[in-house]
């Protein structure tokens, strides 16, 4: 990330990009050609994922989200990352408390005492622009436009800590707020299935997971399976994302563990109780430890620290099936 | 007569699932709201459109409840359609959410919403919450919003520390002056002792009715302002059997979310 991406205002950071400068990106630096772009979870992180990077995902922490991206991002001790963060229980408490962010656009700040404490300590600075102010930025930035109206936040105290301007509306006279556009460095995404290409394909709801696709400089994609191309041809109204949005696909089954993938496994709310449980720095470092630093990858971490039979048990609790694939 | 028990959280639950109206449309906040819709849907109002800002329209959540999950296959269950983000608020900036349905930290004689910090600055708070979440927009759109909170006298200041979601903001005209959509803003704050209005002509706060057995004086002497006191105060019953039943035995048969503080009330 470039250091002119962040401005300043009123004591207020926020990252900003020229449409123009996007759609230039976009040109020169995203690939069209669709070339397999399988990589493991280290690798797509190692490239695609730098210090000081702003990171958006989807879709939640207990439901889809791309928690083995999220651990090797902490195994990989990246720093003074930006989280754009919604329906964001764990996530903010983990990457603060791992050292690997500094600033979070609050969404939702996170669950539990844990990271309340660490913005009351100033160890990481939170700008709140709602959840539908955020998802309205990535929206902008998905469209290729500086801004987006909108008829929220209007009145309220996020207008002063987040970088929402009110102004006059041409057309109606009425005051408007308007919120800058949102170009994420990476977003992360996972999914139910992927090709080797970068198709993807979410069965149920999401945040903005396309949005945040189009909107971001690069886009790294974990898949629960991996399925043959023809398969989005033979069903295009349930193609998620396509391919050339895409940077990296990374095989990840049981990728949004501890959450839940709809159909295919539920949540282990034990493991969540731990990470809910968790208060203090040595809680925290002990969580860190075991689960994220010693082992080597997400498939040792489902060897060693969850196991077949947790899985197997996860997957039979997946009842509802109906609606998803 | 019959000594109902049940605790706090359980009276406001079924006090909030009995004010929403069938065939209307809902917008639902994260936590006891959706349980509060939950319990409205099976014992009360069939016909109501549920919608979650995780884009679930119009969903019939199984049971029981999954604590903390928003958008899990749980509560996106047979929905009409599955959308994002930024078309879920798209329903409400429409006009299509005749109510909403919030919790909320702290909140005032407007209705102001407080849920990101209590004490100190923003910048260095000595409390610090979640955040407005998805609740600033709700409580923008929604024709009319339902705030349900614990009837805590710390929870209901003067001014609020920080406005998350908007209320009246500073009276009359306010919303209205904000750009705020016309002819919205809270209509019922629901507590775990009473149930509270908003004054027509001064938009404060108004103590509508109170439960079986308390007096207006216990429910408002703790609040840290004085809300305007309905002409005639009325009287609402406690948790009914089948309330009661629905919320331990098929909502939550843990009861993560129901327990609380205990009270009783003749039936």
């Amino acid at each position: 990330m470039t250091p002119d991406r962040i401005r300043t205002e009123g004591g207020v950071e926020y990252r900003f990009t020229h449409p123009d400068d996007f759609r230039e990106h976009v040109r020169d630096r995203k690939g069209r050609s669709p070339v397999p772009k399988l990589v493991t979870a280290k690798e797509a992180v190692a490239t695609f994922v730098s210090d000081g990077d702003y990171i958006v995902y989807d879709f939640s922490s207990l439901t889809r989200g791309p928690q083995s991206l999220i651990r090797e991002v902490i195994r990989q001790r990246k720093k003074e990352l930006w989280i754009g963060a919604e329906f964001t229980l764990h996530e903010s408490p983990l990457l603060v408390g791992a050292g690997c962010a500094t600033r979070i656009d609050v969404g939702f700040l996170g669950y539990g005492n844990y990271i309340g404490q660490a913005v009351c300590d100033g160890r990481v600075k939170a700008y709140e622009w709602t959840n539908g102010g955020l998802a309205l930025r990535i929206l902008a930035g998905a469209r290729g436009v500086p801004f987006l109206p909108t008829r929220d936040m209007l009145g309220s105290d996020n207008m002063k800590v987040s970088a929402a301007k009110t102004i006059t509306d041409p057309y109606t006279g009425d005051p408007v707020c308007l919120v800058p556009a949102l170009n994420p460095d990476v977003a992360f995404l996972h999914v139910h299935q992927a090709d080797v290409l970068g198709n993807a394909r979410i069965f149920g709801t999401n945040l903005f997971a396309l949005e945040a696709a189009l909107a971001s400089f690069r886009v790294i994609v974990s898949a629960e399976e991996i399925v043959e191309t023809d398969e989005f041809r033979k069903d295009p109204m349930r193609t998620t994302v396509p391919y050339f949005l895409v940077d990296a696909v990374v095989h990840a089954p049981f990728g949004a563990y501890p959450g839940a993938m709809p159909a295919r496994y539920e949540i282990d709310l034990e493991h969540v109780d731990r990470l809910n449980a968790i208060r203090t720095d040595e809680q925290m470092g002990i969580y860190l430890e075991e689960n994220i630093y010693s082992v080597g990858d997400h498939d040792e971490f489902l060897d060693r620290r969850v196991g077949a039979k947790r899985m197997r048990e996860l997957r039979r609790r997946a009842t509802i099936v109906e609606g998803y694939r | 007569m019959r000594t109902i028990e049940f605790t706090d959280t359980e009276f406001m639950i079924a006090q909030g699932a009995r004010l929403i109206e069938d065939g209307k449309t809902i917008f639902v906040g994260w936590g006891i709201p959706q349980v509060v819709a939950m319990l409205a849907q099976k014992l009360y109002v069939p016909n109501v459109t549920q919608l979650f800002e995780f884009g679930a329209i119009g969903p019939q959540s199984v049971l029981p409840f999954v604590r903390g999950t928003m958008g899990g296959p749980q509560n996106t269950y047979r929905s009409l359609q599955w959308l994002n983000m930024n078309w879920a608020f798209s329903y409400s900036a429409t006009g299509y959410m005749d109510y909403g349905m919030l919790g909320a930290l702290q909140v005032d004689p407007y209705g102001n919403i407080n849920s990101t910090y209590l004490g100190g600055t923003f910048a260095s708070p000595t409390r610090r919450f979640a955040g407005s979440g998805g609740g600033n927009q709700v409580a923008s759109h929604c024709w009319k919003t339902i705030i349900v909170i614990k009837h805590e006298g710390r929870r209901f200041v003067p001014k609020v520390d920080f406005i998350s979601s908007p209320g009246y903001l500073d009276g009359p005209g306010g919303r209205e002056k904000a750009g705020l959509p016309r002819g919205t803003g809270p209509h019922r704050v629901v507590t775990s002792k009473a149930l509270f209005g908003f004054d027509k002509e001064t938009r404060e706060m108004t103590l509508l009715s109170v439960l079986r057995g308390i007096s207006v004086e216990e429910v408002v002497k703790d609040m840290a302002f004085r809300p305007l006191l309905a002409p005639e105060i009325g009287e609402i019953p406690p948790p009914t059997d089948d309330e009661l039943r629905v919320l331990r035995e098929e909502i939550d048969p843990d009861r993560f979310i129901i327990r609380g503080e205990k009270m009783s009330a003749s039936a």
